[in-house]
């Protein structure tokens, strides 16, 4: 398995408000598009893994969007922040968070659904495509502009995925005690070990 | 000396043409390659909710299924001719001789244009027990249906 990975070094802020750590599969490389995106005129996609790669740098920094409908993007409803990108395998997964207390129907619709509800969806720009008559459009060049959490059925690609980070631990107290105190603790909690985590990568990347 | 100069200034001719075919062939090559590829100024991996593509993909899947529908039709039809010709392929068509000769006599070459009132033409002459033999003759080569 081949692992590339690139993140982008944050200041540490214990107990943030408004940080919810996320993660999730923005895409897979090398595969086509279950169905065609939005914009490739009805031909499915395939992102190369060294347009992928490339790319990868443009990917940090990059805002979260949402549409009310949960079915695309909105570029002007941003909700979080991605801060690291890595490949594994064909899989492209993201980390970051969401800026939890400005939207806390995007946390409320992500942590409340289903697992394996909500999935993501790439905006990519200037991207160059090898045969524009080919039934499969193979993207090998392009950049990222940023992403939305989205329904998994409305993406473009159906392998893709979004959760909050650390989700598990605070369902499960809740479910015990239910009482919100606690809840927000280990919300922060674990946003003290992604932090934490973030802390070790920053370590490792320089 | 005037023989150097010839052969070189030729080479240079014949470079300098070579030289605008190769400058040719690399702006063909070019036109082509911008022909098939493209920039593509945004594509979100999100499935459209309307728009062209939707409309775009509904009509492929309507026009699959009518495809496959017609498809599904054409190969029972091929099945069943096919089923046909081999029960009708199965048929045995041989007849004892004197029964051909008889036919024969009564202007009956081929069993294949084989038709009741030529049968019966062709079998006036003959009495009612033989009439009954040859029809049965027939009837168990496959020759007259029933």
């Amino acid at each position: 398995m081949r692992l590339e990975a690139m993140a982008m070094s944050m200041p540490e802020v214990a107990g943030h408000p408004n940080r919810v750590p996320f993660e999730g599969v923005l895409t897979v490389v090398d595969e086509a598009s279950t169905r065609a995106p939005s914009g490739a005129r009805g031909h499915r996609v395939i992102l190369t893994r060294a347009a992928a790669m490339e790319a990868l740098p443009s990917l940090l920094g990059m805002a979260i969007g949402f549409t009310p409908g949960w079915d695309g993007h909105d570029v002007r409803r941003k909700c979080g922040l991605i801060t690291e990108a890595d490949l594994i395998g064909k899989e492209l997964r993201v980390q970051g968070y969401l800026y939890g207390r400005d939207f806390p129907e995007v946390v409320q619709q992500v942590e409340g659904g289903k697992p394996g509800t909500m999935g993501m969806s790439y905006e990519l720009a200037d991207a160059h495509v090898a045969d524009m008559r080919a039934d499969v459009w193979t993207v090998t060049r392009a950049m990222f502009t940023g992403a939305a959490v989205l329904l998994r059925e409305k993406a473009a690609y159906r392998n893709t995925s979004f959760r909050l980070r650390g989700v598990q631990a605070r369902h499960s107290l809740a479910g015990a005690g239910g009482e919100a105190r606690q809840a927000k603790s280990m919300r922060l909690a674990a946003v003290d070990d992604f932090y934490l985590e973030q802390k070790g990568k920053e370590a490792r990347w320089r | 000396m005037s023989d150097v100069l010839n052969s070189v200034s030729a080479s240079v001719e014949r470079l300098s043409a070579a030289a605008r075919a190769l400058e040719m062939t690399a702006a063909r090559l070019e036109q082509r390659e911008a022909a098939i590829s493209g920039d593509v100024q945004k594509i979100t991996a999100a499935v459209e909710t309307n728009g062209d593509s939707l409309r775009r993909e509904l009509e492929l899947e309507r026009k699959l299924a009518l495809a496959e529908q017609e498809i599904t039709t054409l190969m029972a039809q091929v099945s069943s001719i096919q089923s046909g010709a081999a029960s009708h392929a199965g048929v045995r068509k041989t007849l004892p001789p004197a029964t051909v000769q008889l036919l024969a006599k009564g202007g009956l070459d081929s069993l294949d244009r084989l038709d009741t009132g030529a049968l019966d033409a062709a079998l006036s002459g003959l009495g009612i027990e033989q009439r009954i033999a040859v029809k049965s003759q027939l009837l168990r080569s496959g020759a007259l249906i029933s």
